[in-house]
């Protein structure tokens, strides 16, 4: 099987898989492009390395860092086990039937990046593709005891690799570059999936008001998912082209597209430093 | 066990809570209803250091007024248990179920 027909297989099964909802990025890329574009500052880095070529220490360095970080490939079990606590909340406290369907839809997706990344790490570093890298900030592992904080992971989580994949957009990495539309498009998608069941939850006024306290736990972490603002690392990354904009800026624009969002469903976005661990 | 699977398990029973078996390669945990079993939800072990005791005291609210804990109503109960007065307060402002 070439590459290009096992891309038509997997791009045929999606489309057999829309619904009026499914894929939730449809409607908002309709729009126009949601994320905000970064800009490097200072001249664009010159830097522009493909599979197989020899990259400089540092490059690699950082380039696995994100990588590991990032998470999502098929040799890494510890991702795997993440998208099985996602079925086990599924099967555990999903409000209708509809909603179980969307979440696999959601797993499918997710596990389409994971074969995605997984190219992406063997063209890099075989012994990488096989490494299990358990998630290592705790908003991975915040815990979810209802239908709302899911929501709210989904809502939250995923949009935070969204931003960082529209950024990958000009990724000096060019797999990376290559595939980081696919990336950003589907995780608009499952943020827009969250907000989706945020809306149902948020239609009556005991699910608005759990949804308000629950802000408490998931907003700062969120927000601290972006690493602290004098990140050394930070200007290395935007020196060697992995990276456009330092942790302060893009959380500053994932802030403000967070609180439209949470203010469009009456709902008042928590003081940004309370209960923060990474500022 | 590490010393955060341990404050993870404490917190959670202190609200009728369990913490199961390690699931999913080691990583997360199920948390189950101290009384009836039935599954409530799941949580990693890589919270910070006197995270889970404060994040289950920040929802002693919800426990109380059933927005959070199994349907059997066992939380709901061991809350009442807990701090009488809170609980009352809860529930008059979230308007818990019976």
């Amino acid at each position: 099987m070439n590459p290009d027909h096992e891309t038509s297989v997997i791009e045929d099964a999606e489309r057999r898989g829309r619904t009026e909802l499914w894929p939730f990025w449809r409607r908002i890329y309709a729009q126009g492009d949601p994320l905000p574009r970064f800009t490097a500052p200072g001249a664009p880095p010159s830097y522009r390395f493909d599979e197989g070529e020899p990259l400089p220490a540092e490059y690699r360095e950082l380039l696995l860092k994100m990588l590991r970080h990032e998470g999502e490939r098929a040799g890494n079990k510890s991702f795997l086990g993440l998208m099985a606590t996602c079925l086990d909340l599924a099967e555990a406290i999903f409000p209708d039937a509809e909603s179980k369907l969307l979440k696999a839809e959601y797993l499918a997706e997710e596990l389409k990046h994971a074969i995605m990344f997984h190219r992406l790490a063997v063209g890099l570093e075989r012994d990488f593709a096989l490494r299990d890298v358990p998630y290592v900030h705790y908003t991975f592992h915040l815990p979810r005891e209802t239908w709302a904080d899911d929501a709210l992971f989904h809502f939250l989580v995923d949009l935070n690799g969204a931003f960082h994949a529209r950024d990958w957009r000009e990724s000096s990495y060019a797999p990376l570059a290559k595939m980081s539309a696919t990336v950003e498009r589907d995780e608009v998608g499952h943020s827009e999936m969250g907000y989706h069941f945020l809306q149902q939850i948020c239609g009556e006024p005991r699910g608005k008001a759990l949804v308000q306290h629950l802000l408490g736990k998931w907003y700062p972490a969120a927000l601290d998912m972006f690493g602290r603002s004098d990140s050394k690392n930070a200007p290395r990354f935007i020196h060697w082209g992995l990276k456009s904009v330092g942790n302060a800026e893009i959380r500053e624009a994932y802030q403000a597209y967070v609180d439209r969002k949470l203010v469009a469903l009456g709902l008042d976005p928590p003081d940004e430093r309370k209960n923060r661990r990474f500022l | 066990m590490s010393d955060i699977v341990e404050e993870i398990r404490a917190a959670y029973g202190r609200v009728g809570i369990v913490l199961d078996r390690p699931a999913t390669y080691g990583t997360y945990y199920r948390l189950l209803c101290g009384k009836c079993g039935r599954m409530v939800g799941n949580v990693g072990d890589r919270l910070l250091p006197d995270m889970a005791g404060a994040l289950v005291e920040q929802q002693f609210d919800l426990y109380a007024a059933g927005l959070l804990g199994c349907p059997c109503g066992h939380q709901r109960e061991v809350t009442r248990g807990l701090d009488a007065a809170r609980w009352e307060a809860a529930r008059r402002r979230h308007g818990g179920s019976a």
